[in-house]
């Protein structure tokens, strides 16, 4: 045998061990059927998780990338850089220029997007389905090839700044937003403002950006969703031929594990001379979102807040009319949740007033059970929240993504909704007095 | 040791191949990459079908819309009359009465409706437009029926209790002086108030204090002319059966009682032949806030699609010729764009800027330089072509939500244009051209318009002197007089 043909079957060889490897690798795809809608789960040779959900309804397509990485990994000094890496995101990478990215989105229709909070960056453009390949070839080339120089990073350091004064010049009490995460949070990694400090933005250098995203903006620290008018297979061929031979990245800095609680109220008052009218923030800190007790404490989020006939808003706003403003939720940081309550007064009486009330209607619903009507009222518009979280393919691929990146695994998503449904009051109770206890109030009040 | 040597120089090329297979970045770019990838063929969209029912006995119309992907129902229960229907002396009184509609019916005050909307699941809101008014319902699907057997009760069994009515009228109040300290609230209002200065359309632009003057009495009297079913559209989007939900709309709505109706229609407004400019003074207002359009009429079904590309290649988005000349290539504006608002009578063609106040004048110039060249050259074929693309791709992103297809509905039926909007928008689009849209920008007055400008007058006036002539109002839109300004001579 010659040392042609040696190489032949050796090529030979090659070829099909390649193709047993690409068939290898399909065949791993993983079909969820009990979802609300299918998806279909694959990793790249790489370490980028592919979800992939079909819907033929409209000819559209929602391709979402998100990384693992938000303001908590930056450092002390060097805040709202996860937010100008999102937004030098579309300054152009090697073979994509400056307006290029908009452009190919904006000329076919679509929207696109991207949002940046403590723990993830997340980039979404929905477009006509027959772009798929296109926004592929977009969203790779800025994973693999950003453009980071002196220029754009000072253009956008300078908008966000523009941003950073625009933010403070039409919210007056943002100051105390930012305030009130540095007591209820535990450490700078937790607390600080994914937008950023203007000193630090001003100081942060060329070189931490480009730190930043080769760190970071890897595909074994992302997640690609697609969902709407796909067709799978060619999909896959799509993703693999442009995300497949971008370099994996490697020792992602862990996150800085949160100090424990301390088991104590945190009480605090500042006056601010800019603020129109007295206010307060209220929190509780909470469980982990991972832990079973989540379920019950949603719920107990829409019971308090969520509607015209949630308790709170009903008492403060519509009967007693002591507050001119009220809003809420269960606010998640990673592996650390927060109850947040922020209300505004006509006068510190009134202000006094709504405090007593809320205290009393989290003090009722830890000593009576609520009737199965009020329950199923609260459980019937958080389902309807629920299912609005994937009503177009750009919502359902963003669920999807940030599911992924929140749990590291789709499997409960299947029964999900039926775990918040199956809430019984004796659960609202048990988890009312387990969690809105005394030693975990956080108070901050505005004059 | 020589033999494995030569094996391990028999399997070099092979190393090397499997190397370069796995590591092709290392030595050049992947060719693919270089360029994008050209699409693939456009996936028309195909519009799901409206399935209308006119029930015999009352005339009311039911339009349900199959949509399989979510179990929720999205409802819309138009009212073909709106605020140019109320009485010469009442204006508001139909924005009273589409507010009131959720607040008590018999057997059920205000607070349990809103119980009985939460308990499904549910969200419903009122909006009100000169020519209609509309209730939007969003609701879990398995609860249909206690949907539609609420909202006949406030169709069929009102009770406009007084109290109630006070409440309403205090909320609207507090919400027209809420938004007097909004700059685009106060030049949109300017502007149509100006524009439908002679028309039934100017009573949808209500002050505050006209609200106080709003009776019971009155808006009994309104209900009982306008809220009947043969003035009466139902939209309905959801995982429906269609014989089923007809029969059970029937059920609810079958007592509701027609009416001969006073609606008639309403001609146009006189559109403006002379620019004239306008100021609202905002003291502390940082930019400066522009609102300047004219009536476009008659706007028919073949100068429709036209209109709107004109529009997309104005100023329908950031990549539109005055967002790329006022912000990115002046650096004037923090945005600026362009719309076309549709009425049963006419339309309005507009443009809303955000400047620096330093130059508030050459950023309107510029803004009737842009105009000025839309309707005087042909639109470039790649331009046009890429309106188009964008609003053929666009339209399916419009329809997403069940709530917004059924808003695209009920809007082409209250203007008529179902066939041409509905059924025929990708051909329709795919029509046209640069010559149809410099012949139908030919059509309409759009280069003297009525230009409303709100923000700070000590910082604003400085800025307009070369318009020689503004008339200045208040808060309130009540003309303080017209301001004689000296061209020219800056202060």
């Amino acid at each position: 045998m010659n040392k042609v043909s040696l190489l032949k079957n050796k090529l030979l060889i090659l070829s099909l061990s390649l193709f047993l490897f690409g068939w290898y690798s399909y065949s791993q795809a993983q079909d969820e059927k009990n979802l609300p809608f299918p998806i279909t789960l694959f990793k790249l040779k790489n370490g980028l998780q592919v979800i992939l959900s079909e819907d033929s309804s409209l000819p559209l397509v929602s391709v979402v990338v998100a990384y693992n990485v938000g303001s908590m990994y930056e450092e002390p000094g060097k805040t709202g850089l996860a937010y100008l890496l999102e937004n030098l995101m579309f300054q152009g990478s090697e073979n994509v220029s400056r307006m290029q990215h908009y452009s190919i989105i904006h000329n076919a229709g679509g929207e696109l997007n991207a949002a940046t909070s403590a723990d993830k960056t997340i980039f979404f453009q929905t477009v006509p389905s027959n772009q798929l390949a296109r926004v592929l070839w977009l969203e790779s080339d800025r994973m693999m090839s950003l453009e980071i120089n002196d220029l754009n990073v000072q253009q956008v350091k300078d908008i966000l700044i523009e941003e950073i004064h625009h933010r403070k010049a039409t919210n007056p009490y943002l100051e105390s937003y930012y305030r009130f995460d540095q007591f209820i949070y535990p450490d700078f990694f937790y607390s600080h403002p994914v937008i950023g400090n203007e000193s630090d933005l001003i100081n942060i250098t060329v070189e931490d950006v480009k730190k930043f995203y080769s760190t970071f903006y890897k595909p074994n620290n992302a997640v690609l969703s697609i969902a709407g008018n796909i067709n799978k297979k060619k999909a896959e061929e799509e993703i693999r031929k442009y995300f497949e031979t971008i370099p994996e990245g490697q020792n992602f800095p862990p996150v800085t594990s949160p100090k424990l609680p301390e088991r104590k109220p945190i009480i605090r008052t500042h006056k601010d001379p800019s603020v129109p009218s007295p206010g307060f923030h209220l929190g509780y800190r909470m469980a982990s979102p991972s832990t079973d007790d989540f379920y019950p404490l949603r719920i107990i989020e829409y019971i308090l807040l969520h509607g015209k006939t949630s308790r709170l808003y009903n008492r403060l706003i519509k009967r007693y009319r002591t507050a001119s403003h009220l809003s809420g939720s269960i606010e998640i940081r990673k592996n650390l949740a927060r109850f947040k309550i922020f209300v505004v007064c006509g006068n510190t009486t009134m202000m006094e007033r709504s405090k007593r009330a809320i205290i009393s209607e989290i003090n009722m619903l830890k000593m009576n059970l609520i009737s199965e009507k009020e329950l199923q009222k609260s459980k019937n518009l958080f389902k309807m929240d629920y299912i609005n979280q994937y009503a177009t393919s750009g919502d359902k691929a963003r669920f999807l993504a940030e599911s992924f990146l929140s749990k590291k695994s789709l499997d409960h998503l299947a029964n999900e909704l039926k775990k918040y449904l199956a809430v019984t009051r004796g659960d609202i109770i048990g988890i009312m007095r387990k969690y809105f206890t005394h030693e975990s109030i956080t108070l901050n009040i505005i004059k | 040791m020589k033999k494995i040597r030569s094996q391990l120089k028999n399997a070099l090329p092979l190393f090397l191949l499997i190397f370069l297979y796995w590591n092709p970045l290392l030595f050049s770019q992947e060719r693919f990459r270089k360029s994008p990838p050209n699409p693939e063929p456009f996936t028309e969209l195909r519009l799901p079908e409206i399935n209308y029912k006119t029930f015999p006995n009352n005339g009311l119309t039911l339009a349900i819309i199959q949509r399989e992907n979510l179990p929720i129902i999205s409802l819309k229960a138009i009212i073909f009359s709106g605020e140019s229907s109320s009485p010469e002396n009442l204006p508001g009184i139909a924005t009273l009465t589409a507010n009131m509609i959720s607040r008590g019916v018999s057997h059920l005050t205000s607070s349990r409706i809103e119980e009985e909307i939460e308990s499904i699941g549910g969200r419903f809101f009122t909006s009100i437009h000169p020519d209609h008014s509309v209730f939007t319902f969003t609701f879990l699907e398995e609860y249909l029926d206690r949907a539609l057997s609420l909202l006949s009760r406030m169709f069929l069994q009102p009770t406009f209790l007084s109290h109630e009515i006070e409440n309403v009228k205090r909320s609207m109040q507090y919400g027209i002086i809420q938004n007097k300290t909004d700059p685009e609230f106060l030049a949109k209002r300017q502007l149509f108030r100006l524009l439908f200065r002679d028309h039934p359309y100017y009573k949808g632009t209500l002050n505050e204090d006209l609200i106080r003057y709003l009776n019971q009495k009155d808006l009994i009297s309104y209900f009982r002319n306008y809220y009947r079913p043969n003035n009466a559209l139902i939209v309905l989007t959801g995982n429906l059966n269609i014989t089923a939900t007809e029969r059970l709309v029937s059920r609810y709505f079958y007592s509701w009682r027609k009416k001969e109706l006073l609606n008639s229609p309403l001609p146009p407004p006189n559109p403006f032949t002379e620019q004239k400019v306008c100021l609202i003074d905002l003291p502390g207002a940082k930019d400066a806030t522009i609102y300047l359009g004219n009536v476009v009429y008659p706007v028919t079904s073949q100068d429709i699609f036209p209109l709107i590309a004109l529009n997309q290649v104005l100023g329908g988005t950031p990549k539109s010729r005055l967002f790329m000349n006022l912000r990115e290539s002046k650096g004037y504006a923090y945005y600026a764009f362009s719309n076309v608002g549709s009425f049963k009578s006419c339309s309005v063609f507009f443009v809303n800027a955000r400047v620096t106040p330093e130059v508030t004048y050459s950023s309107i110039n510029e803004i009737l330089k842009e105009i000025e060249g839309i309707t005087k050259n042909k639109i470039p074929i790649p331009e046009i072509e890429q309106a188009k693309s964008y609003l053929i791709g666009n339209l399916s992103l419009q329809i997403e939500t069940f709530e917004n297809l059924s808003s695209k509905a009920s809007e082409f039926n209250i203007l008529n244009m179902e066939d041409e909007l509905w059924k025929k928008y990708y051909e329709n689009i795919m029509l046209i051209d640069s010559e149809r849209v410099l012949e139908t920008a030919g059509k309409y007055p759009l280069l003297t318009p009525v230009i409303v400008i709100v923000g700070d007058s000590s910082i604003i006036l400085n800025n307009i002197r070369e318009f020689g002539e503004v008339e200045l109002f208040n808060k309130k839109g009540v003309s303080q007089g017209i301001l004689h300004l000296n061209k020219g001579e800056k202060k």
